[in-house]
């Protein structure tokens, strides 16, 4: 009877939480409970070169600190030296995110535990890059012109204060002002707020920050590590950057064919692609490279017709260099290559240069040519240049613009043309809109987007009017990409009669900068891309970081887009089948040799939901760009760029609650405790067992 | 295995088998060697072989105090200069720790 009433409570028990047990299970984790895990995080990762590294490195066990909310520098007392609860994880506003404050917190690294930063306002200039970009590794080096090394003469980047350069050994992370912010900084005024006078009560918010970096001291060592296969899994400790430079030819030549090429001359019209933040993942280069690139496409649009009617002399190459911003790795592998008969042309064949550097933030209406005046003192080169000088001035008449020359006596801005100066003495010029150093407030820095360039749309349009209107900034650069278009084709030595003709497309660059800075999923992206590839368009601008050199063919969303984009700007779209254009060889008018074959998705027609697909027949290339200093295992070359990237286990970010020291010690102190007791218990009973329990066993012995 | 069943020579030849074992760089032959045969060289009362287990012992623990001077230090030094050591610090590493030099 007893077991029936139990069972029956049993019963009526199972019943009522039957329910709340199945809908629950899953949240009931204690983990869940206590931490609050933050999702969209950027960190500050470990990068290595031949003899540093910078960047930052979390412990292993990932950072602690108490939350500090960071209201200005004089606050920095708090955490730095008044604060009682150290160690802090500091939060600070993107206009307290300055180099004096980094540097302090980075001296104080025992009561600071990280850094997080919040990307709100702009502040009027911000450049974490170093003063003189890429100083080692351009051309002016002591024994090419001992008073232009180091920027002597002129200092490129006068506002760069050197924090994407600087090593941090706890973490910094960066955050968007979104809903996680806002549940951070309500923890930190329930728990964290200073109650004037009396201090703080636990418990406090906290935050952990796991970035633990594997690799270390600098790429020799890295790579040195990564290579010993004594273990039975060898780790991977660090990885080359590295991505693709694209190529096109106006005239392609047999990709199979290396090296000099007899009786041809060629242009190159360069510009570059990738760009650089202190969060690297955050890349944004509007001024730094997209005003370059997209000019240079837009001229690459604007030649097409003439070049094909009536093609010049000389051959033309469009060349967009990939990781320039890290020691020109997509130049110095191009000039490489060209030195060692594993590219289609060599040295020889170059004619001459015109490289598009930072062109859209102009301080009046002129346009600046740079040249290199050391080479200059060369009879030869010096006529060319004038002669490239000439013909880009004469190619503004009609435009609202002029080019002036710079000074004799200054040097080159940094740019891919040094490293082709680095190998022979070439002519030519680099087009930028400062005349002495920068215009751009905001060089390698996430600051430096679409609001920089005044990129502005009327706010009642949609994505897809957006995309159309033709913006100021558009049309500015239209004028620039015409008066490219037309120098290059007097360059290349094409027909005079013919130059007026050549003009750039406004509503293209417009499309182009949409597409670049604002948003990546847009109709004509969409368009022009291939169908297995239409997931890199986002709903948000590409990342101009050059990346980690993938052993896979597989390039960046930057990389396929400049690639699809040229081809569609270039190329003659065909009417082969998607099957032809896997296999165009079977064809007898189509070669491989000379033209890549891309399937692209194509519009979709009114009144359809079908793309219109097609192939496009196309000269582009994508060409490795890998320094030569890992094909050589020269790792501590000073010739080439060394810089690798760390390798991870997982970086992630939480906030919880975290009690007292005291009060962790007394919970340890009394589970020692009982630990103890409860072995003296034992120990007790054990001894005197019998005394305990044979009292028991008494009266059954006294029935025998 | 309990030493109290064997014969005395059976355990004279288990000591020296210990003994010159502890030769082939195995110094914890000579550590169980002084353990196991200790009571039996000076606490059990004397006869004829214990004064040979005696020496045996004795050379053991002098053998395994060796090893671990040596060893000891060769550990230290290594732990506190492997990271400046560079490139010979990793050849002779079997497990290189990441994120710290």
């Amino acid at each position: 009877m007893f077991a029936e009433f139990a069972g029956k409570i049993l019963e009526y028990f199972v019943e009522r939480y039957r329910v709340h047990f199945v809908l629950d299970v899953s949240c009931n984790s204690v983990a869940q409970k206590i931490y609050v895990e933050l999702n969209n995080t950027v960190p500050c990762v470990r990068l290595l070169n031949a003899t540093h590294q910078i960047g930052c490195q979390s412990s292993i066990s990932g950072d602690t600190g108490v939350i500090h909310v960071l209201e200005s520098e004089a606050d920095l007392e708090w955490p730095l030296s008044k604060g009682p609860n150290p160690p802090y994880m500091v939060l600070l506003e993107s206009s307290l995110f300055t180099k004096s404050i980094m540097m302090k917190m980075k001296n104080a690294s025992s009561r600071v535990a990280g850094v997080v930063v919040v990307q709100k306002t702009s502040p009027p200039e911000f450049s974490p890059h170093t003063t003189c970009p890429n100083e080692n590794t351009g051309v002016y080096t002591e024994t090419y012109d001992h008073n232009l090394a180091h920027c002597n003469t002129t200092v490129w980047n006068p506002r760069g204060n050197g924090l994407s350069y600087e090593e941090f050994d706890s973490p910094v992370f960066s955050l968007k002002e979104d809903n996680e912010t806002e549940v951070i900084k309500q923890c930190y005024f329930d728990h964290n707020r200073v109650v004037n006078g009396s201090g703080l009560q636990y418990p406090l918010c906290a935050m952990q920050l796991f970035s633990h970096m594997h690799a270390v001291t600098d790429t020799a060592t890295c790579m040195r590590r990564s290579s010993m296969d004594f273990s039975t899994s060898p780790v991977m400790v660090c990885d080359p950057l590295g991505g693709y430079n694209v190529c096109a030819f106006i005239r392609p030549y047999n990709s199979t064919a290396f090296g000099h090429k007899e009786n041809e001359s060629v242009v190159i019209a360069a510009a570059r692609l990738d760009s650089r933040a202190f969060f690297l993942e955050d890349s944004t280069g509007a001024e730094g490279s997209v005003s370059g690139f997209v000019t240079l496409l837009a001229a690459a649009q604007a030649l097409r017709e003439a070049t094909q009617e009536a093609p010049p002399t000389r051959n033309i190459l469009f060349a967009f260099f990939h990781g320039e911003v890290f020691d020109y790795i997509g130049s110095s592998r191009m000039v490489y290559d060209m030195k060692n008969n594993m590219f289609v042309i060599d040295l020889d064949n170059v004619h001459s240069i015109l490289e598009i550097g930072q062109v859209a933030v102009r301080s009046g209406t002129n346009l600046f040519l740079h040249s290199d005046p050391v080479s200059r003192r060369n009879n030869t080169v010096h006529d060319e240049v004038t002669n490239l000088v000439k013909n880009l001035q004469s190619s503004t008449a009609g435009l609202n613009f002029s080019l002036v020359e710079t000074d004799f006596s200054q040097p080159l801005p940094p740019s891919s043309f040094q490293r082709l100066l680095r190998a022979r003495a070439i002519p030519g010029i680099v087009l930028a809109d400062h005349q002495t150093d920068i215009n751009n407030r905001y060089y390698e820095s996430f600051y430096d987007n679409a609001a920089h360039l005044n990129l502005t749309y009327p706010s009642n349009l949609s994505p897809e009017e957006q995309l159309e209107f033709v913006t100021d900034t558009a049309k500015s650069l239209t004028e620039v990409a015409t008066a490219v278009a037309r120098a290059l084709f007097k360059q290349a030595g094409g027909n005079n009669s013919q130059v007026n003709k050549i003009n750039a497309d406004p509503k293209t660059v417009t499309q182009m900068l949409y597409g670049f800075l604002v948003r990546s999923n847009n109709s004509w992206f969409q368009a022009v891309m291939a169908p297995e590839l239409k997931d890199i368009l986002q709903p948000n601008p590409p990342q101009y970081y050059v990346g980690v050199a993938k052993s896979s063919h597989q390039a960046n969303a930057l990389t396929y887009l400049v690639q699809y984009l040229l081809a569609n700007l270039t190329g003659t779209a065909t009417n082969l089948t998607q099957s032809q254009c896997k296999k165009p060889d079977e064809l007898p008018n189509e070669s491989t040799y000379l033209y890549s074959y891309l399937w692209v998705q194509g519009v979709v027609p009114p009144n359809s939901t079908q793309r219109e697909s097609f192939c496009v027949r196309t000269a582009v290339r994508l060409v490795k760009a890998v320094s030569p200093a890992f094909d050589l295992g020269d790792y501590i070359s000073k010739e080439y760029s060394t810089w690798t990237k760390s390798q991870w286990k997982f970086i992630k970010a939480r906030i919880f609650l975290v009690a007292s020291r005291d009060l962790e010690m007394l919970t340890l102190g009394v589970g020692v405790a009982v630990l103890f007791t409860s072995l003296l218990v034992t120990y007790f009973v054990r001894t005197k067992a019998d005394v305990l329990f044979s009292s028991v066993r008494e009266p059954n012995n006294a029935a025998y | 295995m309990n030493l109290e069943r064997l014969p005395n020579e059976e355990k004279l030849t288990l000591c020296r088998k210990y003994y010159f074992g502890g030769f082939a760089f195995l110094p914890f032959l000579w550590l169980v060697n002084v353990v196991w045969f200790f009571k039996e060289a000076f606490v059990e009362p004397t006869y004829t072989e214990q004064l040979q287990i005696k020496t045996y012992v004795k050379r053991s623990g002098l053998g395994f105090l060796l090893w671990v001077a040596v060893l000891t230090t060769w550990i230290t030094i290594f732990q506190h200069f492997r990271a400046e050591w560079g490139e010979v610090g990793d050849y002779l590493s079997f497990t290189i720790p990441l994120g710290i030099p």
